[in-house]
């Protein structure tokens, strides 16, 4: 596939806006701020920018057509190549994969990209079920689609009943050591999360995702501009992206092939053997607390069937276990749909760059980001390092 | 073999709201009260309807300045046929109307019997509807200004 063409890329900045639900911002407003943000990070100016990359998920979130259209001004864009990127719940991780490529092409030195979601605008988990024609619908949102997979994990691990809980309690103390995180609950206990109304069975509304507004900006550089920041950067050590079906005889649910294949890519890239041992922090993507397990075993840190043990000996809990998981509280803390992928690759960003604050992992040297999208069919990953890829 | 497609109907129906922020929703306040609002960009030229941000620089925009309802057609076509979701109930004129004032124009309509009473430069005024809510619509439509 020719990657030894590839040029390097770097992290120089990262931008974040409060991720809540806000009445008060525009959305051109609110991508301004996220785009400022990272801008000032990497200590350059609109002007210093080659080209902006924007993702979000599907349009009827807000009900905008097309809204990258209109937001060119809000970011800097005008006379500049501008894209939008679309691959559901994981396009703010593709959105990031395809900005990168524009530096490892060679194409641009500097470029600005983008995930946003305005949920306050609507109702995104009854825009997910709208009636198709031909089709059965169920008419029950994400949480009903993911929850048959979830049991059918649950049921194949054998896992414990509260594994669930203690993602979702892990991830709520997490998010409390970062200022961007929306779910902020000081008093939580694990037992007000076990006692949490069931929403989708087997998940509690305490294991799902909220709805939030936000957005996530990065500017990516060529690595004389990497080697030019001021500040410590990212180097991207591997990127990958695949697809699947929704639906075919045989699929496996819980761990799709897509996933398993884009994770075997963006490893042998980066040159990892041992995954769990040379991975020092993981951001994923878990808007169901059921997914930790289920994508730690898919994305090879745990045998099948074991991805549970890890959370129940505390593996993935900040300052406690060898493999952190989402130190900035997850998905399951904020969740501005079309940035959450790209939040997760920042994140991953800011841990290797020393730059993630009191949820900084201690000495992080290479960093796993995760998106996955659709009916778990769309996946974009990503590892970056402290050190330049050797 | 059947020769017959097969067809279903989708409608689609879902409730929107939309954060118009500091800059649009103060236009669309000004209309609410019967006002028509631009906002200054750098080299002293106005923008109206006003943008958050330039439209060239990108720069943040914050000067919002009142203008009058009158102005003149920069442009305009003749919409003959009626149909549904139309402003009137008669052909009309959608013309690109630049306030007094502004340096850009915004789209609307102009109610003239006939194509023949449309001219570009021609002067024109707002017509405001008595009861607003803050929309585009607020104002009824253009009709030519009358000189005393």
């Amino acid at each position: 596939m020719g990657e030894t063409t590839k040029r390097n890329c770097a992290v120089i900045g990262v931008g974040q806006t409060k991720y809540q639900s806000t009445r008060e911002t525009s959305i051109a407003g609110l991508v301004r701020e996220a785009a400022l943000a990272a801008l000032a990070d990497a200590d350059m100016t609109f002007a210093d920018i080659d080209a902006v990359v924007i993702g979000k998920a599907p349009d009827f979130f807000e009900g905008v057509m097309m809204p990258e259209l209109y937001l060119a001004e809000a970011l800097g864009a005008v006379g500049k190549p501008m894209l939008r990127v679309h691959t559901a719940g994981s396009v703010g991780g593709s959105t990031a994969l395809v900005a990168t490529s524009l530096i490892q092409s060679g194409v641009h030195e500097r470029v600005l990209t983008l995930g946003f979601e305005k949920q306050s605008e609507s109702n995104a988990t009854w825009a997910l079920s709208l009636p198709q024609p031909f089709s059965v619908s169920v008419n029950a949102g994400a949480g009903g689609y993911f929850s048959p997979i979830i049991r059918q994990y649950m049921e194949s691990s054998g896992a414990p009943d509260l594994i669930g809980c203690m993602v979702a309690f892990k991830d709520r103390q997490h998010a409390l050591k970062n200022p961007h995180a929306h779910v902020h609950q000081h008093d939580l206990t694990f037992e007000a999360v076990v006692d949490a109304p069931m929403l989708w069975d087997p998940i509690r509304y305490s294991e799902t995702c909220p709805s939030s507004d936000g957005a996530c900006a990065m500017v990516l550089g060529s690595e004389a501009v990497g080697d030019a920041a001021s500040k410590p950067v990212a180097w991207v050590h591997g990127t990958s992206m695949r697809s699947e079906a929704n639906n075919f005889g045989g699929r496996d649910e819980v761990s799709p092939q897509a996933s398993r294949d884009c994770a075997d890519d963006v490893f042998a890239q980066a040159g990892i053997t041992d995954r769990r041992a040379e991975i020092d922090a993981v951001e994923m993507y878990v808007p169901f607390s059921w997914y930790e397990p289920m994508w730690l075993e898919s994305l090879g840190f745990a045998p099948k069937g074991e991805g549970w043990k890890m959370v129940e000996e505390g593996a993935t809990t900040h300052g406690q276990g060898d493999l952190p998981v989402n130190c900035s509280g997850g998905v399951l803390s904020s969740n501005p749909i079309g940035a959450s992928g790209m939040i997760r690759f920042a994140e991953a960003a800011l841990q290797v760059r020393g730059m993630a604050g009191e949820h900084q992992v201690e000495g992080a040297r290479k960093a796993f980001g995760h998106a996955y999208g659709g009916g778990a069919q769309f996946f974009a990953m990503w590892i970056v390092g402290a050190d330049k890829p050797s | 073999m059947a020769d017959e497609l097969l067809s279903a109907p989708m409608t689609i129906e879902y409730p929107f709201t939309r954060t118009t922020g500091p800059v649009i929703g103060a236009f669309l306040t000004g209309l609410r009260e019967g006002v028509v609002l631009g906002i200054k960009r750098a080299d002293g030229s106005v923008v109206c309807p006003p943008t958050e941000y330039d439209p060239e620089t990108g720069d943040a925009l914050t000067e919002m300045v009142e203008l009058t309802d009158t102005g003149h057609v920069m442009s305009w076509t003749w919409s003959g046929e009626v149909r549904e979701h139309q402003p009137f109930d008669r052909p009309y004129a959608l013309a690109l109307i630049q306030i007094d004032g502004a340096d850009t124009a915004m789209l609307h309509g102009v109610d003239v019997d006939g194509p023949e009473a449309m001219s570009t430069g021609m002067r024109v005024k707002a017509r405001w509807r008595s009861e607003r809510e803050g929309h585009i619509r607020d104002i009824a439509c253009f009709e030519p200004e009358v000189t005393p």
